[in-house]
Formats: structure tokens, sequence, C-alpha cells
């Protein structure tokens, strides 16, 4: 039955149509510009819609990054700062590993080291922890090798200026001095940063 | 379809730019800093290491650790330039059989497009990381100077690194079209003269005189 009536009705429709089509026709005739027109207009359309998809798409990826931005940008807000304190840190380390000899016990120093210390505290207030390296194997992720020279092959010898990490991202990399191998393993002295200076001098 | 960078392939450092919204950002590394070093190195484990970690451990790997790669990219063994720098770098460079310079990183020869592909792939990772898309198309910028050789090498080096290379942008051109895309003064004046000017690099550039040290 289905079968019938859709049969019936192509017949009733392909009747419809065709007088229907050659007024069409003939209508569609004079606007050919018209059509023209219309095909270029689809396909801005189309490419205005891919270029809004893509544009959406990429608006879509910067507010994500933005949001991770941000977070990345509390936990290291003050790492240029901090950067900038370091040499300071550095510079009271070296300042208390020379120490002239008559100042060795005087009260005054614990002071200034309790000083030393607090702006430690302060600076691991924010997220501050100094990389361990001596004695350490050398990795480039976290060490920066400025001397090579004989010692643990590998292994961190010395260090020539401490490295800082800011909230588990390293800040500043460890300068170290490696060791080539080659025999003697005599104990390097444990040292100050001005020690080591000296012994690349 | 991916994305498409603008990367600036220098001697010594390398870094990577993208469009947006209009105007080129350079992308951060992994490592956080804008400039990458361009150093490649093979350590004692066999491992590979591109840019910072490779620079931080140079002095105990001289041998396996390839810097200035840049000048001998499409260079002949026998060119005056590679037997000149023969003398002053660590790293072997010998004579591939078509006559080529080559180095060698970790007992392993390699054209110097290898190495500078290298460096490629490490931008273009971190490009991707950042982006949270696909790379792959770049703008890839060459001194002025440079032959058709150096050229064709830098283009290689691409394909090599997964890149279509869809130009190759002299230096200086590079930072004349970049003007106008950060010029804001201008820019606010005349609005539609800039946007034409925008709008020709609608491909992306990177910027040679972004090279401006962090540290």
């Amino acid at each position: 039955m289905a079968e019938e009536l859709t049969a019936e009705e192509k017949k009733l429709l392909s009747e419809m149509e065709t007088p229907e089509l050659d007024k069409g026709e003939e209508a569609l005739e004079l606007p050919e510009g018209l059509e023209k027109s219309l095909a270029e207009e689809k396909e801005k359309a189309a490419k205005c819609l891919d270029n809004w998809q893509r544009t959406e798409a990429d608006f879509r990826n910067y507010k994500k990054r933005a949001e991770q931005e941000k977070e990345e940008l509390t936990k290291w807000a003050v790492s240029g700062l901090i950067l900038n304190i370091l040499p300071v840190v550095d510079d009271l380390e070296r300042a208390f590993a020379s120490l002239p000899v008559m100042s060795k016990d005087s009260s005054w120093l614990d002071g200034m080291k309790l000083i030393q210390r607090k702006l430690l505290a302060v600076l691991e207030a924010q997220g501050l922890s100094e990389i361990n390296a001596l004695g350490e194997t050398f990795d480039p992720g976290l060490h920066e090798a400025v001397v090579y020279q004989e010692g643990d092959e590998g292994k961190v010898i010395a260090v020539a200026r401490k490295g800082y990490k800011l909230n588990d991202k390293v800040l500043r990399a460890t300068q170290v001095v490696v060791g080539k191998g080659h025999g003697e393993t005599n104990t390097q002295p444990e040292g100050s940063a001005e020690t080591d200076k000296g012994e690349q001098g | 379809m991916g994305k498409t960078v603008g990367i600036d392939l220098g001697t010594t450092f390398s870094l990577v730019a993208v469009m947006e919204g209009g105007e080129p950002k350079v992308i951060t590394n992994a490592e956080g800093e804008r400039l990458t070093p361009s150093v490649v190195a093979i350590d004692k484990k066999g491992e590979r290491l591109v840019g910072l970690l490779a620079k931080r451990q140079a002095i105990t790997n001289p041998e396996n650790t390839i810097f200035s790669i840049k000048r001998l990219m499409g260079r002949k063994y026998k060119d005056d330039e590679v037997q000149k720098d023969i003398k002053i770098l660590p790293y072997k460079i010998v004579e591939a059989s078509n006559g080529d310079a080559k180095v060698v990183m970790g007992g392993k020869e390699y054209s110097p497009p290898e190495v500078s592909a290298m460096i490629l792939q490490k931008l273009k990772i971190d490009a991707e990381a950042y982006l949270g898309d696909k790379v792959t198309d770049a703008v890839i910028t060459v001194p002025a100077y440079f032959n058709d050789s150096q050229r064709q090498a830098t283009k290689d080096a691409g394909a090599i690194a997964g890149l279509n290379v869809i130009r190759i942008v002299n230096e200086p051109t590079a930072a004349a079209l970049a003007y106008p895309l950060t010029d804001w003064t201008r820019r606010r004046k005349r609005p539609s003269r800039c946007m034409t000017l925008a709008a020709v690099p609608s491909i992306f550039l990177s910027w040679s005189w972004a090279k401006a040290p962090s540290r």
C-alpha cells in the first residue's frame, strides 16, 4: 500500500512540479548574477563560520592558559624579587665565611647571624628551598657545571654558588664543580663559596 | 589543522613566537625562559639533552656538546669557514660523503640540519605544551646573507623536526614586518593603515630583536 501511495504521490508531484519548474526556470534566468552572488555569500559564510569556530577554540585555549598562568603567577610572583635578593644572600654567606679572626666570638656577630637566619626564614616562607648538591650525582636539571676537575666521576665535588628552588621549580641552578674521575678520591674541602671561587680563579 | 609558529633559529639562542589575537607572543619554554640555548648534547648515559640542560653540562662533556651549529649549516667541509671552525670548536667535525660538514656526537655522525632539527623539535614541543594544540607549520628566520644551500639546510632541519616550513624569512625583514605589530602609538593613531600592515604577514613572525637577555 505504502509503495502504491508513494508512486501515486510521485505522479502527482511530477505533474505539479513540471509547470512549477518551468516557471521557476524563467524566474531563475533573470537574476543569474544573484545566483553567483549567493554562491559567493555562501562561501563567505562558510569561511566566517570556520574562522569563528577556530577563534572560539583559540579563545578556549587562551582562557585555559590564562587560568594556568594565573595559578603559576601566584606561585612565581615573588620569583623576580627573590632572584634579585639571592646575590645579597650569597654575599652575606661569603662575608660570614671569611670573618676576621678577631670578631669570631663577639655577640654582635651572633646577632648578625640571627639576622641572616631571619632573612632566610622570610624567603623560605615564600617557598624557597636550597638545592642539595654536594656529593650528589651531577644533574643538569638542577646543577650548572662551572668547573670540571679531578674527583669522584660525575659527582658534585664542590659548590661554587648555591642554587635554590621556589615551590619545587628551579629558580637558580647550583653552580658546581664536577668530578672528572682519575684516581684520587680525596675529600674536597667541604666548602664555603669563597674557597671554591678561589680555586677556580 | 595545527598551529603555525615563527621560529628564530639563532647561533647561540633560539626562540619561538605565535600570533595571539593579532599580536606576536614569544612562548616560554619548559624551563620558563623565553630564550632556548641552541645547544644539543648526548650525555654519558646516551641521553639527548637540548637547550639549557645541554648548556649546563657543556664543560663536563665538551666533545659531545654541539653549539653554534648554525655556522655549519649548508657548508662544505672544505669551506674556509668550516676549516676555521674546526680549530676553535671542541667537538669533532668530519666530511660527509657528499662533501658536507658533519659533526660527531655520542660516537655518531649528525648533519647540521639534524642537529638543528633537535633544537626545532624542542621548540615545537614547548610551543605545543603552551598552545595545547599541535604545531604543524613554521616560518623560520635566517640571516640575510644566507645562501641557497644554507636556506635549504634550514628547511631540511624543519622537515626533520616534523615541521612544514611555509617560509624562510630574512631576519631583518622579520624585524621590519614585526614593527607595526607592536608599535602602539602609531597603531592607535592610524588604525586602518596598520590593520593592513598587520594583515600582510597573516602568518607568524619571529623577531630577531626580541633577543633581550633575560638574565
